[in-house]
C-alpha cells in the first residue's frame, strides 16, 4: 500500500452539516463544556463528515483507518458557530509528506455558513504509519 | 463574562482543570462527533494495535481542553484558534489535566496567546497527551 501523493490538493464534495440543538448539547456534555453557546470543537463533526470519512474512503489514496493516527489539529475560528444554523464543510488535501514508512497526511476543512462565509477552518494531520 | 485585558498579563497561570475519563464520556464523544473508530470502542481493536485497551479519541481531549479554555476566557466567541499536537495516549479511568499560561498578550489586537497542554499521570511518569500546543484567545 503507498499513499497516491498525486492526490495533493483534491477537494472532495461539500457535506452539508446542521448545528441541532439536541446534538450540540450532547457534545457539549461530552466535552465538559458547560457555559453558554456552541462548544468551539464541535466543528470536528462536519469536519469529519467532510473529510475522514471521504479520506478513508478514497479508493485513490489507499488509505486504512487502523494504520492511522491523529498527530495535530488546528482550528482557527472567525466565529463560534450557532445552534440552528446549517454549516457547508469542504475537504482538500493540503500536503502529503514523508516517508514510505510514516507519511503525514493534513486535510483542511472549511466550514462555512449559509451567506457563503468562512465560519472555521480546521486543519488535520493525520499520520500514516504503512506497517499499519 | 468575557476576559478583560487588563486583566491578563504574560506569565500569568491561566488554568488548571482535571477530569476522569469514562467509557461513558468517550462513547458519547463518539456519537456526537460522529468518529466511531472502534480503535475507541472496542477494547479487542485497540489491543491489536497494542493498546492496554480502548483509547480516547484525541479531539475527546482536545475538546475537552477547549472547555477549558472557553472556561478561562468565559465566552466561546472568545477562542479564535487553537493548534495542538496529540503526542500520547488517554486511557479509560485516567484523570486528565488540562493546563495554560499566557505566553504573551497583544494590546492592539487584544489578544493573548496561551501555551496550552493536557498531561496525565501513568506508572509513576508524567505523560503529556497533548504539549507543545497553543490557543489565541480575544480579550474585552
Amino acid at each position: 500500500m503507498g499513499l497516491n501523493g498525486t492526490l495533493q490538493g483534491k477537494t472532495y464534495p461539500p457535506v452539508v452539516f446542521e448545528i441541532k440543538e439536541e446534538r450540540a448539547r450532547a457534545f457539549a456534555s461530552a466535552v465538559a463544556h458547560t457555559g453558554e453557546g456552541v462548544p468551539p470543537t464541535l466543528a470536528t463533526a462536519p469536519e469529519i463528515a467532510a473529510g475522514l470519512a471521504n479520506v478513508i474512503g478514497d479508493p485513490e489514496l489507499g488509505l486504512q483507518l487502523s494504520s492511522v493516527l491523529h498527530g495535530e489539529q488546528e482550528y482557527v475560528w472567525t466565529r463560534a458557530l450557532r445552534v440552528g444554523e446549517t454549516v457547508s464543510a469542504e475537504a482538500t488535501i493540503e500536503s502529503i509528506r514523508g516517508r514510505a514508512s510514516m507519511l503525514f497526511l493534513t486535510l483542511r476543512t472549511l466550514l462555512r455558513d449559509e451567506a457563503g462565509e468562512t465560519v472555521v477552518v480546521g486543519r488535520s494531520t493525520l499520520i500514516v504509519r504503512e506497517d499499519g | 463574562m468575557s476576559r478583560r485585558l487588563e486583566d491578563v498579563a504574560a506569565g500569568d497561570h491561566a488554568f488548571e482543570v482535571s477530569r476522569v475519563v469514562t467509557r461513558e464520556d468517550v462513547k458519547a464523544y463518539a456519537d456526537a462527533s460522529g468518529d466511531q473508530n472502534p480503535l475507541h470502542q472496542d477494547d479487542e481493536v485497540a489491543r491489536a494495535s497494542g493498546f492496554p485497551g480502548i483509547v480516547a479519541h484525541g479531539m475527546y481531549t482536545m475538546g475537552t481542553l477547549a472547555s477549558a479554555i472557553v472556561g478561562w476566557a468565559g465566552d466561546v466567541e472568545a477562542l479564535v484558534r487553537m493548534k495542538v499536537q496529540f503526542r500520547a495516549p488517554v486511557f479509560m479511568g485516567e484523570t486528565i489535566v488540562c493546563g495554560g499560561t499566557v505566553r504573551s498578550v497583544d494590546p492592539e489586537q487584544r489578544v493573548a496567546t496561551l501555551d496550552v497542554w493536557v498531561r496525565v499521570e501513568r506508572g509513576g511518569a508524567t505523560e503529556w497527551p497533548i504539549r507543545r500546543s497553543e490557543a489565541e484567545v480575544r480579550l474585552v
